[in-house]
This record gives structure tokens, C-alpha cells and sequence, in this order.
């Protein structure tokens, strides 16, 4: 794609995101001189002041590699991934939310109307007695005003154009990031189109230096604040709610490091369709009681079953979003 | 060449499917999906012509996956994989759609109906494209055999396979064999003596050079899988504390039998088993009989016998079984304390009277002609015993609620025999454990099917027999016995055993050593390896039923035959009809 030596474009854009993802590309610290040095940043709204006109006037291909971070919520999203899917050579989606839906698509528990109603009319904080709504069109005496236009659902980057790799992680790991850059521009042999990069195969659990037994019979399910961890313990044995038998290695296990439970936000190993449901079921298994009320009373334990098997992948799994 | 051609055959079953379903629209409607190269209505699919036509068809048209769509693949799969295997297909390229038990069958609009079956095929066909190609493995058979327990079951099946020419290992927890018949005098309904009985087994088994014998023994571990097991016997030294000796062997294929135990008659305490002196049970009763005598607890010849059929069966509270043999035993019991003191009454104090074996009605019939009082008893509404009162001549008055007088009837008792049910052994749970075979809930080991598969289990080399799968006689206890050792025997002169290609795996590229699958699988087929920390399935004993599958959270293990994909696929295709057809 480039020859070694030459600078390549580099893009990184954010559709659906919190900003954290472009932070983890500021966190390669004195890396980023390398960075530059091998790279030109063409396009990069949070740290650079280039315009959507500057892109739209860029050849086709012009962009070697476009980090796309965030999920397709409203019509901006996909406008803009449409444009860079067009100018990039390489478009990688970057980080949790455009790879599986991330914490934004957990908005497909809810439509449209349910979070306009939350958000412009029903929130503790909210005072709209006009009762206004943002409209993607609304003329005012200078012309005419234009929003972008709020979707039903989120949808990931790759429900919307062709993605080539896909990098996971909230956000993805410096490290990897490094990594996985440098082997872009050294000109390395990459991967098929379609993988998962800057990650391992196997599951957190290759790397978790907790002590591990078959032992994993779960009579109550706790959050982490209400047992005292002893630092070595599988958290599943204790009764917390880990995502990391479902979820990737990569991100060098800092949450369980940090004595927190595995969350998920490096989705599942190459061959799970659907992370929430493989680790449901995982779960279902563990529960250490034959009586059909027990069971029931045991499960009721685990606070926000959504948000907890689906924190990151709600809109990339089989159920993508509650029926309305 | 690598084309996916189906071919999908509509099976009418006479009339069985094509009631029901118009079949006719099915192969119009399915001859439209993608990846479909013919489809066929017949009559009879199993039948003979049937599977020609999809021999034929595999060999003229390049077909390279099958859709049968008919009954239940319980009923016909391994019949369809045959054609596909004398069609030198692979016989995994096969999916039946069961259009008969999950549609014609019950369904009542036709209409419906043949929607149905057209979603089910359409899943069908859209499982199969995925489907893979798969070899089966062959193992060798271990001809030596585990024959867990020493009575009648357990010495007849070991007799049956070691004169067959194999190795048998005999494990009997107590210091001689004979099980609790060794406890009984005479059987019924012919009156043969027991002991006799017994005697014989006891005897070819001690002289036969081919059986070790491991008295005062119990099987403390098993692992491997059919046709390789090993077992660990512990003998114990007789003494307390003292340590015991173990054996271990290695068999291929294992006979449970390890008999019953009788109900505690203390259990129901208004019988007064226990405190009343003169209230015994019927293997006390057999006790005295074997020693020559009946007498009470004071030595004297009871006038009064009375005999309650029933103690702890058929009621809810204990058992809601029959226990099958305590009714011929009663009325052998009417014949032996008749003839030790024929000047004794002996009433019979019953629920009904099942005598439903060769010669029990006979027996029956002869037991009435000897003078003995039968009353009959409602099941809830049992006979109250007390003791007697100076005057009444007798130690105890039973009171009967007779049901075929209406009356409520007092007799007199000098002695009462409770006719204790069986009930599943005490090591039973353990076992089952041991063996990884399943119990129900009174305790008796399941067997893989009640009618077809009585003394096999749904463990593989696993086969049970005797009164540790219910309550039984010593005919169907030994019949049984010969049972398993015929089942045995033919795998054993196989050789080689055919492990089936459906099971589950472990990707090892995958698997993170998580250790959530452990301690799942019912059939113990997950090993942990330590040094490699990974998990690995035992492909011989997996049963591919898919928990280990549904549990792995890293989608690490896949059920060959049943993967995600392929189930998906299927789902697809049942729900999305519309787009399937592309209309």
C-alpha cells in the first residue's frame, strides 16, 4: 500500500462516541512524534481544524488509513462514513462502539420517541414548556437551519459501508494502537480484510493471573462493592459478573488488574456470534440449584442483565434491539 | 465441484403426512430455494425404493447434501445415512425435517400445515448447506468386564460372560455373595428352595478360573469411557481402621447390579415394628423359617398369624410403587407357617392381590384352598394394631376397614409379618455418580428406554439389571442378568467399538482455560489439563448433548454437527421464510 519511508494519510474520525477513543490516540505520549513522522493527520475534528469540505474535495483513496471511532446514531454518522469509506484506502473501526454498538447503542433498549421524550420533556433537569424538539429542518429569517437527522437505532460502522479491520476496545489499548500502526506503515503483511486487530484470540482468562478452579457454582451473584476481594480470586467465583471468559484478550486485563470484573468492551473471541448470549448461558450454567423458584431468585440477583451481557455489543448481537 | 447441490425427498408416509400437508405444494414451493438441485415426493421414503431413489439420485445428479423430510430422525436417520454411505456420500451431509410428529400429526388445518412443513424443510435446507463432512472413530474394546454386585443379577451375568470366555472382575461389598436372597428360604410360587438356587451360582462362579472375585470390595473410582474403563477397587480388611487394599483393573464395559434394600418398617409407626415384640418383618419371618421354627418372642407357637401386605409401597408417603414380589411371597409364607404349625390361622391382610406372573395365579388359587382369611384393605385407610386385652386369648387385635364386607373387622394376632417393600440401596446415589448413569426419583437407575433398552443406560458401556432398576422377581432379575451379558457379549466379539462423529470439541486456539465448562457435562467427558492449561473433551464419552456448548462463553467449543452457524442457519430459515424464497 505505501512504501516504507513514505508518509502515509492518516484520518481519525468519531461518529457515536465519547471523545475517549480519540483521547486513547493522544495517550501514545512521545510515541506521537514517531507517529508523525511516518504519518500525515489529514483529517481529525477533535485535535484538528480541517472541514468536511476539505475531505469531500480529497480524491478517492487519498486517505491510507481512517480510524473511525463511535457507532451510527443520526445521519451525520453515515454521511461521514460514507465520505471516508470513499477517500480511505484502509477504514478501521475503531473502538467499542463502531466495532459492536458500544455504550451508545445500548439506546436500542429504547426508539426515537422514547429518548426525545426522556431527554426534551421528562429529565429531572429538563424545563421546555414549548415542548420543542430539534427538527432537521427549521427556517429562520437568515434560511434555513439543517440538523442532523436522529435515528430509531444504533447501527455499527460496518452496517453502513465496508470495513476492513476492526479494532475493539473502550478504548482500545495504546499499545495495540502503536502496534498496529507501525505495522501499517512498515508495510507488514496484513491480516484478511475482515479481521479483528490489536487483539489476542483467546479469552481474558489466558492472561488473568487469578486463581482459576472448576469451583464455579454461584449460589448468589454480587456486585463488586459488596464482597471483599481478596485480589486472587476468579471474580466468577465470587460471585461477580466478569465478561472476560466472553470477552478478547488485548487490553492487557487492566479492569481485573485494577480488581474490577471484566466488562466486555474487547467483545468476544473470533468465533461468538453473539458475546451477551454465550455468557448468559455460561451464567445459567453456574447456578448452583435444582429448584425452579431458587434458580429464579438467584438470577434476579444480577442487577441490569442488559447492560451488563450487552454493555457493549447490544446492536452487533442476534436481539440488535428491544422490539417497539 | 464444490456446488452445494440438494437434493430434498417429501416423504407422504401413506397417508400419515400427505393428509394433512399437500405435499405436492411443498416440492413446488421448496424446488425454488437457492442451492436446491431436485426435490421428490414419495410415498414411502424409508421403504427400499425410497432410499434407490436418493442412491440413484446422489450418483446421476451430483447431489452432495440430503434433505429427507418425513418423520422423526429418532425414527429414520440412521436409515437415510446408510443410503447417503452406499452412495459413497458422506452420511453427515444429511438433515432430516420432521413433518409428521411435529406437523401432520398435530396439526388440524391443512393450510397451516403445509406452511409448516415448508418453513421446516426451508430450515432444513439451509442447516444442510453448512453441514460438513465427518468421520466416525473407532476405538478398541476391552473384552474384560466390571460386574458390580454378587446377587442372583450380578452371579448370573458374570456366569453368562466369563463362560462366554472373558475376564470378569466380581465386586461384592459384604463377606459372601448371594445378595438378599441368601436371606430366603423358599421362592414362590413353586416352592424351590433358595438356597439351592443360589448354591449352583455360587458354586460355577468360586470354580470358574476366568472370574476374580472381590469380596468385602467396592468400586471406588471408574473413568475412561465404553470399551476402556478403568476402576479402582477397594477391598476393605475386614477391621476398622485398618487401610485398605486396592485393585485397579481395566474392563471395557461395566453390569450394575447391585440389588435393593427392604423398607424400614419403623417408618410407619402405628404398625409398632419396633416396640411391639410380635410384630416382624417378612426376612425376619424368612430368618426363623430358615432355623426351623416359628415362633414369637416368647417361644410360643402362634395361633394367630397375621401377614399386612404393602408396608411402605403403593402410598404416597413412603412409596407409591408396588414393589411386585411381596404378594407371592405372602402367600408362599401362608404355605410354610402352615405346614410348620398347621394348626395356625393365618389371615392376609392386602390392598389387591397382584398375581400377575406364569404360575402366581395358580398359586393363588391353591393358597385360598388352605383355610386362610383374605382381607382386603383400602390403600389410605390402613389396619390399626393393638395389643390385646387378658380376655381376648391373643397378644395383639388388628382392626381392618374390610372393603369387600364394608365391615370394620377385628381379628386376632399372635404374630404379624409386615411385608416389607424394597427401596433403592443405600449406595445407590453413589453409584450412580460412580457410573455416571441417572436415577429417578425413588432412587432406581434409569434405563436408556423403558421398553426397547431395559438394561442399557444412556451411558455407553454402562448396562443395568436386577432390582436395582425397580423392583423385580429372580426370573426377571436373572433374565435381566442375561440381558446385559448378551448386550455386552456383543459388543465385546466386535472388537472395535464405533464412536459417533457428533460430539463436541475443544478449539484449542481458543480455549482460554476458563474452566466454566468443568464441572458441566453430565457425562464427566471434561478433563482439565493442567500443564496446558486448557480444557479437552473425551470424545468416546461425550453424548454431544450440547451443554458444554451452549456454557463455553468464548465459543471455544463447538458441537460437531450442531454448531452456532449451522443451528442459525436453521433458525433463518424456519422464521424467514419470505426471503429465503426471494419473493
Amino acid at each position: 500500500m505505501t512504501k516504507p519511508n513514505s508518509k502515509i494519510n492518516l484520518a481519525v474520525y468519531w461518529g457515536a462516541a465519547c471523545g475517549g477513543c480519540c483521547v486513547s490516540i493522544l495517550d501514545v505520549h512521545e510515541q506521537l512524534f514517531d507517529i508523525v513522522a511516518a504519518a500525515n493527520l489529514v483529517f481529525w475534528p477533535i485535535a484538528l481544524d480541517i472541514k468536511y469540505d476539505d475531505v469531500r474535495a480529497m480524491p478517492d483513496g487519498h486517505i491510507d488509513v481512517t480510524l473511525f471511532n463511535g457507532a451510527i446514531r443520526n445521519s451525520e454518522n453515515e454521511e461521514m462514513a460514507t465520505l471516508l469509506r470513499k477517500k480511505s484506502k484502509l477504514l478501521v473501526a475503531y473502538g467499542s462502539c463502531s466495532h459492536m454498538g458500544g455504550i451508545p447503542g445500548l439506546a436500542n433498549f429504547s426508539n426515537k420517541e422514547e429518548i426525545f421524550q426522556r431527554v426534551y420533556h421528562d429529565s429531572e433537569s429538563t424545563i421546555n414548556k414549548d415542548k420543542i424538539r430539534p427538527v432537521p429542518k427549521f427556517e429562520v429569517a437568515e434560511g434555513i437551519l439543517e440538523l442532523p437527522v436522529f435515528y430509531d437505532s444504533v447501527r455499527l460502522l460496518k452496517e453502513v459501508v465496508n470495513v476492513d479491520y476492526f479494532m475493539p476496545g473502550c478504548p482500545p489499548q495504546t499499545e495495540r494502537l502503536v502496534e498496529v500502526f507501525m505495522a501499517i506503515v512498515s508495510g507488514a503483511e496484513l491480516p484478511p480484510a475482515g479481521s479483528v486487530i490489536g487483539a489476542g484470540d483467546k479469552a481474558q482468562c489466558e492472561e488473568c493471573e487469578r486463581k482459576k478452579t472448576e469451583n464455579k457454582q454461584i449460589t448468589k451473584f454480587y456486585r463488586p462493592w459488596e464482597i471483599e476481594d481478596d485480589g486472587e480470586t476468579c471474580f466468577l467465583e465470587q460471585g461477580v459478573i466478569c465478561m472476560g471468559p466472553a470477552t478478547r484478550s488485548g487490553c492487557g486485563h487492566r479492569c481485573i488488574t485494577g480488581n474490577g470484573q471484566c466488562r466486555g468492551c474487547y467483545g468476544p473471541c473470533s468465533d461468538t456470534i453473539d458475546p451477551g448470549a454465550k455468557m448468559m448461558s455460561a451464567i445459567a450454567g453456574l447456578v448452583d440449584s435444582k429448584d425452579p423458584e431458587e434458580i429464579e431468585q438467584i438470577l434476579n440477583d444480577i442487577p441490569d442483565p442488559a447492560g451488563t451481557f450487552y454493555r457493549f455489543s447490544l446492536p452487533s448481537s442476534i436481539i440488535r434491539r428491544s422490539l417497539s | 465441484m464444490n456446488d452445494i447441490r440438494i437434493g430434498v425427498y417429501v416423504c407422504s408416509c401413506g397417508t400419515n403426512i400427505a393428509k394433512m400437508v399437500d405435499v405436492e405444494l411443498v416440492k413446488t414451493t421448496v424446488e425454488k430455494l437457492p442451492n436446491v438441485a431436485m426435490v421428490r415426493n414419495y410415498k414411502y421414503m424409508c421403504s427400499n425404493p425410497g432410499q434407490e431413489m436418493i442412491i440413484q439420485d446422489i450418483k446421476d445428479n451430483d447431489l452432495n447434501r440430503i434433505v429427507v423430510a418425513a418423520c422423526s430422525p429418532n425414527m429414520h436417520e440412521r436409515t437415510f445415512r446408510a443410503a447417503l454411505r452406499s452412495a459413497g456420500l458422506n452420511q453427515y451431509l444429511f438433515e432430516m425435517a420432521n413433518i409428521r410428529e411435529q406437523c401432520s400429526w398435530v396439526h388440524e388445518d391443512r393450510i397451516e400445515a403445509t406452511e409448516k412443513a415448508i418453513d421446516l424443510i426451508i430450515g432444513s435446507v439451509k442447516r444442510v448447506a453448512l453441514h460438513e463432512a465427518l468421520e466416525s472413530m473407532e476405538v478398541d474394546m476391552n473384552p474384560n468386564i466390571l460386574v458390580i454386585g454378587g446377587g442372583i443379577a450380578g452371579l448370573t451375568a458374570a456366569l453368562e460372560l466369563a463362560e462366554a470366555g472373558n475376564k470378569v472382575h466380581l465386586v461384592e461389598k459384604q463377606n459372601k455373595l448371594g445378595g438378599n436372597i441368601s436371606r430366603v428360604d423358599l421362592t414362590a410360587p413353586y416352592l424351590y428352595s433358595a438356597r439351592d438356587l443360589l448354591t449352583e451360582r455360587i458354586t460355577k462362579v468360586n470354580e470358574n478360573p476366568l472370574i476374580d472375585l472381590h469380596l468385602n470390595s467396592k468400586v471406588s473410582d471408574l473413568k475412561g469411557f465404553l470399551g476402556n474403563f478403568t476402576a479402582t477397587i477397594d477391598k476393605q480388611n475386614g477391621k476398622p481402621g485398618k487401610e485398605s487394599a486396592q485393585t485397579v483393573v481395566d474392563i471395557g464395559n461395566v453390569a450394575v447390579c447391585t440389588g435393593y434394600k427392604e423398607f424400614d418398617a419403623s417408618r410407619i409407626t402405628h404398625y409398632g415394628y419396633g416396640k411391639l415384640p410380635n410384630v416382624i418383618t417378612s426376612f425376619e419371618l424368612e430368618k426363623m423359617i430358615r432355623n426351623g421354627q416359628v415362633v414369637t418372642k416368647e417361644g410360643k407357637i402362634p395361633q394367630y398369624v397375621a401377614i399386612i401386605h404393602c408396608v411402605g409401597s403403593r402410598n404416597q408417603e413412603f412409596h407409591a410403587y408396588c414393589s411386585r414380589v411381596c404378594c407371592m411371597t405372602a402367600l408362599k409364607y401362608v404355605h410354610e407357617i402352615k405346614s410348620m404349625n398347621p394348626k395356625s390361622y393365618v389371615s392376609d391382610i392386602y390392598i389387591d392381590m397382584h398375581a400377575f406372573g406364569k404360575g402366581h395365579e395358580d398359586f393363588y388359587r391353591r393358597s385360598s384352598e388352605v383355610k386362610t382369611l383374605f382381607l382386603m384393605y383400602e390403600k389410605s385407610d390402613r389396619p390399626v394394631i393393638h395389643r390385646a386385652e387378658p380376655k381376648d386369648d391373643c397378644e395383639m387385635l388388628i382392626e381392618v376397614n374390610e372393603i369387600l364386607s364394608g365391615e370394620l373387622i377385628e381379628i386376632p394376632a399372635d404374630l404379624v409379618v409386615l411385608m416389607v417393600g424394597m427401596e433403592a440401596s443405600d449406595d445407590s446415589n453413589e453409584i450412580a455418580r460412580l457410573t455416571n448413569i441417572s436415577q429417578d426419583k425413588d432412587g432406581w437407575f434409569i434405563e436408556s428406554h423403558p421398553k426397547l433398552e431395559p438394561v442399557a443406560t444412556t451411558t455407553d458401556g454402562i448396562f443395568i439389571a436386577g432390582a436395582c432398576v425397580a423392583p423385580k422377581d429372580i426370573p426377571d432379575s436373572v433374565a435381566q442378568a442375561r440381558a446385559a451379558a448378551a448386550r455386552i457379549l456383543s459388543k465385546v466379539s466386535k472388537g472395535k467399538i464405533e464412536v459417533d462423529a457428533v460430539y463436541s470439541e475443544v478449539n484449542e486456539e481458543i480455549c482460554s482455560g476458563c474452566r466454566l465448562c468443568n464441572s458441566l457435562c453430565p457425562f464427566s467427558a471434561i478433563e482439565f489439563l493442567e500443564e496446558e492449561q486448557r480444557s479437552h473433551i473425551i470424545s468416546a464419552l461425550c453424548k454431544a448433548c450440547g451443554v458444554c456448548v451452549a456454557a463455553c462463553p468464548s465459543s471455544a467449543i463447538n458441537g460437531r454437527q450442531f454448531t452456532d452457524r449451522q443451528l442459525i442457519a436453521q433458525i433463518d430459515g424456519l422464521f424467514n421464510h419470505m426471503e429465503a424464497l426471494d419473493v
